[in-house]
């Protein structure tokens, strides 16, 4: 299996993504002011690293794989106008044989959000994406 | 909120039918172009009849549920699990369950149990979320 590098960044939460975002998932809060990202929000902040890390690093078949859990932890509140600095990794990959025969590869990421002014950890959200058995052909 | 005990039920919630539209609009705000979701032959060529939602809209939209209980930035934790396809015509209905109740610091902290079910019964999204109020 290829193996992928862990991931920093930094990401300035700004206003009106926030706001495109919260529209988008009928969040009734996404014209409020202050305006308070949602909480799949990260799912936008990760988005680069998830699509450099599925297509070109472990070059996962997207005709056959699926999002199996996503999973957020909030240690702080998340502000439009701060700073983050993300820190991702891969921290579990792994092939089970699946029900119907045929293997499945789950690949774990998680990503710890800090506030980059003051250091303190934001949040922690994983995600598990799993390549399903080529035979199947399905998609999620 | 104060009467808030296990077993509650939350408040009705409903989005859809989804359109294509709808599914565009989070593929840009959510930077998740993968052409299952927005280019029909791709999809297609993946066996699919049609187009379908990302997983995170209906998480999104679950969490959306979770906020018009509670208030924006009420979560402190949120888990979902993929169950089912979510496809254009969709309705979506989101329901939540409220398991455990405790006082901490200040602050009363729930557990729910939550369900985002297909307008056939189906349940595409289950999950659970810890917030304070």
């Amino acid at each position: 299996m290829t193996q992928a590098g862990p991931r920093e960044w930094e990401f300035p939460v700004d206003w009106s993504k926030v706001r495109e975002f919260a529209r988008a998932v009928h969040d009734e809060h996404w014209n409020d002011e202050p305006l308070i990202p949602p909480p799949t929000f990260p799912a936008y902040v990760t988005s680069d690293y998830i699509e450099r890390l599925v297509v070109d690093e472990l070059r996962l078949d997207r005709r056959r794989t699926v999002h199996g859990e996503q999973e957020y932890e909030y240690l702080r509140p998340l502000r439009v106008g701060a700073r983050l600095r993300c820190r991702a990794r891969v921290v579990d990959d792994y092939v089970k044989e699946g029900k119907r025969g045929g293997r499945m590869r789950f690949v774990v990421c998680e990503t710890e959000m800090f506030d980059a002014e003051s250091g303190e950890l934001v949040l922690r959200e994983r995600s598990t994406a799993i390549e399903t058995a080529a035979s199947e052909g399905q998609a999620a | 909120m104060s009467d808030l005990r296990e077993g509650v039920a939350g408040p009705a919630f409903r989005v859809g039918p989804i359109t294509r539209t709808d599914i565009v609009r989070y593929a840009g705000a959510s930077g998740d172009f993968n052409p299952i979701h927005h280019d029909e032959p791709f999809a297609q060529s993946a066996g699919l009849p049609m187009v379908m939602a990302h997983g995170m809209l209906s998480a999104g939209i679950l969490a959306s549920y979770v906020t018009h209980w509670f208030g924006a930035g009420s979560v402190r934790r949120y888990k979902v699990r993929f169950r089912e396809r979510v496809w254009p015509g969709d309705v979506l209905s989101a329901e939540g369950k409220v398991e455990r109740v405790r006082a901490t610091e200040g602050a009363q902290q729930a557990e729910l149990e939550l369900l985002l079910k297909r307008q056939d019964g189906v349940v595409v999204v289950s999950g659970s979320a810890e917030v304070a109020f």
